[in-house]
């Protein structure tokens, strides 16, 4: 089904689902983009590279369908300031160290990914067929990722203490951001778009089990909408950083800009 | 629409390959564009999508099983076509080579270029030409 098939209420709420899958994406990319240099090794900071290719990638995709609502992606991905992106609250600033990043893909892209799956598994055809190619890319990103929890979790007391410390609000906030289990959602859910939040929450509690069983910490997976949620921008109170959104909205470079 | 790669309806071999096994590089390996418009203007195309090499890779896009679909309506062309990753840092240059050497077909006055993701590329789109492009460079697929 096309956007215009559904209802106003409905095709709002699916515009921002949208807005939010992209904008987190795009931040996401860019926290990669961070690490490319100060890795633990030089190999995995190489790596952080071809996952932020990607996410700039999916983010484009993702930007691109807002065209079925009249908006325009270019305005969209060049000219917001930072107080309108919808992006998930722990990438509005850098990852602090290594083990941030590791929790960052184990967590937060693989949160995205299992709402890009259900979305992808819903009535809306330009999902369905664009975001199988995303998840086909996303494989290397969660094997990378479960590669690196295994290392921490069978190294040093510190590692895995940095790591959980990282984990437990990062997945707190992309579970609150991607799964969120509001009446926004329930609206997407009872329109075909989506999975119900309960049941996506549960597969994902099923499938972070066993990598982060390591850690000697058991996450919460159902947090609370936070008193500062705005639901328009299905994020809680606050923005990216002003020199991320300069670098995602491309500011320095608009002389050369060919789209 | 014409033809999904290894389609009965699609010229054989690729048009383009022998060219890049022999030389790599791009434009400079392009043929002579025919002269008034084919009997079979939808084979022509594909002929001319043989020789519109990936900018990395001595291989034709063709080959590669980035041509998802032609179309031809009169002197107007219509390419459905993927990229091997959402991101592919050559997709401009890409369908830059596309419609320039499309359109150096004095039959051809426009092309229109739609991006598909739908089924995913994987390298089991490569043609057996393709394959055999890519080993001679060096590249398992």
């Amino acid at each position: 089904m096309s956007a215009g098939t559904f209802s106003p209420e409905v095709r709002e709420a699916l515009q921002r689902l949208i807005l939010s899958l992209a904008d987190t994406k795009r931040m996401l990319g860019i926290r990669y983009s961070d690490w490319l240099l100060g890795a633990p090794s030089i190999e995995s900071g190489i790596a952080t590279a071809s996952m932020s290719q990607d996410e700039w990638g999916h983010a484009r995709l993702l930007y691109a369908m807002l065209k079925d609502f009249g908006v325009d992606p270019v305005e969209i991905e060049h000219s917001r300031p930072p107080g309108a992106y919808c992006s998930a609250a722990c990438l509005d600033e850098p990852f602090a160290d290594w083990a941030a990043v590791v929790a960052g893909i184990v967590v937060v892209d693989g949160t995205l990914s299992l709402a890009l799956e259900g979305f992808a598994s819903g009535a809306y055809d330009a999902a369905r067929r664009r975001i199988p190619k995303m998840l086909a890319e996303e494989a290397f990103h969660r094997d990378f990722g479960h590669a690196w929890i295994r290392r921490i979790s069978a190294g040093t007391d510190e590692g895995r203490e940095r790591l959980a410390a990282a984990v437990e609000p990062m997945l707190a906030d992309a579970i609150t951001c991607l799964l969120p289990d509001d009446e926004e959602a329930g609206l997407l859910a009872g329109a075909g778009l989506t999975a119900p939040a309960r049941a996506a929450r549960t597969r994902l509690a099923r499938r972070l089990a066993e990598p982060l069983s390591g850690l000697g910490t058991a996450p919460a997976t159902d947090p609370p909408l936070p008193a500062d949620w705005i639901s328009s921008r299905r994020r809680p109170a606050g923005e990216p950083a002003g020199d991320a959104v300069e670098r995602a909205r491309g500011d320095r470079n608009r002389a050369l800009f060919v789209e | 629409m014409v033809g999904a790669p290894g389609g009965a309806t699609r010229p054989a071999g690729g048009g383009g390959v022998g060219r890049a096994r022999r030389g790599g590089g791009g434009r400079v390996l392009w043929g002579a564009p025919g002269g008034g418009r084919p009997a079979d203007p939808a084979a022509a195309v594909w002929r001319a999508l043989g020789e519109v090499l990936d900018p990395e890779l001595p291989v034709s896009v063709a080959d590669l099983g980035l041509v998802y679909g032609v179309r031809v309506d009169g002197d107007r062309v219509h390419v459905r076509l993927t990229f091997t990753a959402t991101a592919c840092p050559c997709m401009d240059f890409i369908e830059e080579d596309v419609r320039d050497r499309l359109l150096a077909e004095p039959w051809i006055a426009g092309v229109e270029i739609e991006q598909v993701w739908d089924p995913p590329w994987t390298s089991a789109r490569i043609t057996p030409a393709g394959r055999r492009a890519l080993r001679g460079a060096g590249v398992s697929a």
